[in-house]
């Protein structure tokens, strides 16, 4: 019984091994077996020991047996791959190896059986599992579904599993097309379709994640596995399995996302994160850290924390930290706000805190350490500080008397030194004083007139208040204040008091100014105006009132010059008006024509002057102007009584210079011939002389007499003009010369009306009728009788007798001005003297008339004469 | 006696033209003495004289207020004529008027005549200090 002592001490052991192993007699009775091995031949619950090996596993080959006698034979140990199916009717394979069993004298006692599973090995490692699953089939739990198609007879068969994940009834019957259709166009149907292909030709198997539509329309995401079946190396079909693994893509999907959250938060640029150990070693360190400090990873890791020099700190420091580290790591949360340098020395603000990582029993495993750059806070802190600073500051200097109540209870929260000296309370007392005391002496009407404001609108006034001094004077403030919160959610009551004593005096001071000047400018002689940029006026003094024939200001404020004055005037003005606001250079004392829209003229000198905004340009002008129409009508009178004057006073000089000539010559002569006469001894010579002084003497006395004439026609211009019948004169004169016009073969036509008379002195009208008929005559051409036409027109207030002939003419561009000189003669006519056209020239200007002579050389002339019908 | 080639008088006044005649017969001897009684009738007779070749006359008495053409007028046109000979002008007049004085001190300036200015009236002395070559 030695067999039965061995097997009995090492039953146990082999009881134990992790491997399917198994020992049998002689008989191929088993004797000790691992539980390994029972398991995988789904004996484990029976007693097995002392059956035959065929019993037990029912699929044994013959092979296997062949070679189990073998090994009781002494041949060597043999392994061999046993395809098989299980209780479950899966396909399984297992690797068998048979060994001698040998006792202690090297006798063979019986057969050691060794089994390995060899169904995973068969497949790649990936795939193994899946293969697994796979071959087990059913299970409902992992929902896998498995198919195979019968190649043979291309019949394709499904799992209820399978038929659940495709949403299709269990009488659903497949088909290889149908299969197919189910994924998903493209990629999925395309990879399904080329693993089978494949799996046909190379006996490949696949295994591919993959997307279909089940039969009601939902997308899922399946596992797809696959293998090809052979027998007698002769393809027959191809067995698969499916897995539904929407959920695991969707919940990957979702941790990945959650995986980068967490490292773009750890990474992320404005803050340092590490994990720590309690100890204060560097676990982990974001990229932030390194980018800040210019580190590498492995510069820091499992450092202490206090010994890793992100930034040089100092002794105290170091122990400070590694203080807060012990705290942090006995559970307590730590915080501070630290100021360090960063790679470039520049001052970062960092928000630093530590936070133990507790595990499940609630012990501190790590801690989390993290920074936060608040460069941008710290700042904005400052700036915050600032301008509380500047608003304390100017709460306190401000001349404006600030002060802050509660809305509800109105009670004195606070208030600035100016509004004691603002409302004359003492500064004692202000803080015993509620809301309606602000307002001195205010009515309760005042006050709930404010309440209601306050309420409405959040703000109240400004508002006029009569304040009084202890000493009774009385000033104005200006009260307005506005509701605000506080950081509770109070309402709070600003309320600002101004004394505007100061104001109200300048404004008065304006007042009396702006008044003085009013009437400064309404007394001013002179018309004052403003026009805006339309040139409207906006400003007018009395006097422009009144030369616009206003009654009043209002009549004329608003109204343009084109209202006023005719278009003309106007249009001159306003371009006036444009050129002096656009190039701001004033007109000054113009002398403009002025045209009122009734027709009356104005003469006035107008000054024009921009009135520059503060930008420098002008959007008004001042007018001043003055009406000179009085002083230019005296200035027109002047100017013709000096054309008078000096007219006659050219005339004066003129007739002395002809008196002075004519004279002269005559006694030169006398002179002369006097002397001649004193030397002469010759007597008929002597005679000759005396001859020559009597007409010498004749002559003298023929001047004078003419001379006489003028002085007469010029001292007589005061003789009472009467009216003349122009025809009368004409009459008495033609019956006058009538010889001469006979003896001259002259034609004398008349054509004036017998109505035509003039106002004038009778004997200078015969005078002058006389002298240009006998002019006309006198100087005949000569190869044509004398045609004399006299004819009488009326013009501008003038009668204008004209008198034509045909006869020689004269060249008035040589002549002109000497026609009616005195002693002018310009025709080779003997009978020429040069004093009757001048006598005529004299006697007309008496009448205050004027002769004006056209005339043309071979032709003939005619004197027209003007006399004035109204004088 | 002092001889003289040809001597013109232009005057209005008979009187005058006796008067310097007379003079002059009594102070030189002189074959051509020509009167016009006009300015215009002394230019055309000087014109004629021009195209005729005659001699220029080496003196003129030339009196200023004078009928149709003045002596101004007979100056302004006598000024352009082409004569190579230098002619004395002498002015004749009664005029006193200051104007007249200063009109021919103008001519003087404007021709290589000689222009001389004498008051009326005329007496032996003055003649003969004015009746010469130019």
């Amino acid at each position: 019984m030695q067999g039965t002592q061995h097997s009995i001490t090492n039953s146990n052991l082999i009881k134990q091994l992790p491997k399917s192993i198994a020992f049998l007699n002689k008989d191929l009775e088993i004797v000790f077996v691992s539980e390994k091995w029972t398991t995988n031949f789904g004996v484990s619950n029976q007693n097995i020991t002392g059956k035959q090996i065929q019993e037990i596993i029912s699929f044994i080959s013959e092979k296997w047996l062949k070679s189990l006698n073998n090994s009781l034979d002494g041949k060597s140990t043999k392994s061999e791959i046993e395809n098989y199916y299980d209780e479950n009717s899966n396909q399984k394979w297992l690797e068998w190896t048979n060994a001698p069993w040998y006792d202690e004298n090297k006798n063979i006692i019986g057969v050691i059986v060794q089994t390995e599973n060899v169904t995973h090995k068969l497949f790649e490692s990936n795939k193994i599992e899946k293969l697994e699953i796979l071959l087990k089939g059913k299970s409902e739990i992992s929902k896998i579904g498995t198919w195979e198609y019968d190649a043979v007879k291309d019949q394709m068969s499904w799992c209820d599993i399978t038929k659940n994940i495709y949403d299709v009834s269990k009488s659903y019957k497949p088909s290889i097309d149908s299969f197919f259709n189910f994924y998903k166009e493209g990629y999925s149907r395309n990879t399904i379709a080329m693993a089978m292909d494949k799996a046909m030709r190379h006996g490949t198997a696949w295994n591919e994640k993959l997307q279909l539509t089940t039969a009601r329309g939902k997308d899922i995401w399946i596992l797809a596995a696959g293998k090809p079946v052979f027998k007698n190396d002769k393809y027959i079909g191809i067995v698969g399995s499916f897995q539904d693994i929407t959920n695991q893509v969707q919940s990957k999907s979702k941790t990945e996302e959650k995986e980068r959250i967490f490292k773009s938060i750890f990474n992320s640029s404005h803050q340092f994160t590490g994990i720590l150990g309690t100890d204060g070693s560097i676990l982990e360190i974001s990229d932030t850290v390194l980018k800040f400090t210019n580190l590498k990873e492995e510069d820091l890791i499992n450092k202490k924390f206090w010994d890793a020099y992100w930034w040089p700190i100092q002794d105290f420091v170091r122990e400070g930290l590694k203080q807060i580290i012990g705290a942090a790591a006995a559970g307590e949360f730590m915080r501070s706000e630290i100021v360090v340098l960063d790679n470039n020395q520049k001052k970062s603000y960092i928000d630093f805190s530590l936070r133990p990582v507790y595990d499940k029993n609630n012990k501190v495993v790590s801690l989390l350490a993290e920074g936060r750059f608040i460069n941008e806070m710290v700042s904005a802190r400052k700036k915050l500080k600032e301008s509380e600073q500047k608003f304390r500051e100017l709460y306190a200097l401000s001349p404006v008397g600030y002060i802050l109540n509660e809305f509800e209870s109105g009670t004195v929260l606070d208030f600035n030194n100016s509004f004691a000296k603002t409302t004359g309370y003492c500064t004692k007392d202000i803080g015993t004083l509620n809301f309606k005391h602000i307002i001195k002496n205010s009515t309760k009407k005042t006050l709930k007139r404010i309440l209601k404001e306050l309420a409405e609108k959040s703000t109240f006034g400004p508002l006029e208040h009569v304040y009084t001094k202890q000493d009774g004077t009385t000033y104005p403030v200006l009260v307005h204040g506005s509701l605000v919160k506080n950081g509770k959610g109070e309402k709070l009551i600003w309320t600002m008091a101004q004394d505007i004593s100061e104001t109200k005096e300048k404004e008065k001071e304006i007042k009396t100014e702006r008044k003085l000047l009013k009437t400064l400018i309404d007394n001013l002689p002179l018309n004052v105006y403003i026009k805006d940029i339309d040139s409207k006026k906006i400003l007018v003094n009395k006097s422009e009132v009144e030369f616009s024939g206003f009654e009043n200001e209002k009549n004329l404020l608003g109204k343009t010059d084109f209202d006023l004055y005719d278009e003309q005037t106007a249009q001159s003005y306003r371009d006036e008006d444009l050129r002096v606001l656009n190039t701001l250079n004033p007109i000054l004392g113009k002398e403009t024509l002025c045209i009122k829209k009734d027709g009356s003229i104005a003469t006035l000198l107008i000054s024009k002057i921009p009135l520059k905004g503060e930008d420098g340009t002008a959007n008004s002008l001042v007018g001043i102007s003055v009406d000179i129409s009085y002083l230019k009508q005296k200035e027109d009178e002047l100017r013709k009584l000096i054309n008078v004057t000096s007219l006659q006073n050219k005339k004066l000089i003129n007739f002395a210079h002809i008196v002075s000539h004519n004279l002269r010559s005559h006694t030169a002569n006398f002179s002369m011939l006097l002397n001649f006469l004193v030397e002469e001894k010759d007597e008929t010579e002597k005679t000759n002389l005396i001859k020559m002084l009597v007409t010498a003497s004749d002559n003298l006395l023929e001047t004078i007499d003419n001379l006489n004439t003028v002085v007469d026609i010029n001292t007589n211009i005061n003789i009472e003009k009467t009216p003349v019948k122009i025809n009368d004169t004409i009459s008495l004169v033609k019956k006058n010369i009538s010889a001469l016009i006979k003896a001259k073969k002259a034609t004398l036509i008349n054509e004036v009306p017998d109505s035509a008379s003039v106002r004038a002195i009778p004997s200078y009208m015969e005078s002058i009728i006389m002298n240009f008929i006998t002019n006309s005559i006198k100087y005949k051409h000569p190869d044509r009788d004398p045609i004399i036409k006299i004819t009488s027109t009326k013009n501008n207030g003038y009668i204008v007798i004209s008198i034509k002939d045909n006869g020689i003419g004269i060249d008035l561009k040589k002549y002109g001005d000497k026609l009616f000189g005195m002693y002018k003669t310009f025709h080779k006519n003997p009978d020429a003297k040069g004093i009757g056209l001048y006598i005529t020239k004299n006697q007309v200007e008496a009448m205050n008339g004027k002769i004006i002579t056209c005339s043309e050389v071979d032709k003939g002339t005619t004197f027209n004469i003007y006399l004035n019908e109204k004088n | 006696m002092r001889k003289i080639n040809s001597i013109c008088i232009i005057d209005d006044d008979p009187i005058t033209v006796f008067g310097i005649k007379k003079i002059l017969n009594s102070i030189i001897v002189c074959d051509n003495i020509y009167t016009y009684i006009n300015g215009k009738i002394a230019i055309d007779g000087i014109k004629e004289m021009l195209i005729d070749g005659k001699d220029m006359p080496d003196v003129l008495f030339l009196d200023i207020n004078m009928p149709i053409m003045d002596g101004w007028q007979f100056l302004e046109e006598f000024i352009h004529l082409d004569i190579d000979k230098k002619v004395r002008v002498n002015i004749v007049t009664s005029s006193i008027d200051p104007i007249d004085k200063e009109k021919s001190e103008l001519y003087k300036t404007r021709t290589g005549h000689t222009i001389v200015f004498i008051n009326k009236p005329i007496s032996r002395e003055g003649i003969q200090k004015i009746t010469k070559a130019a």
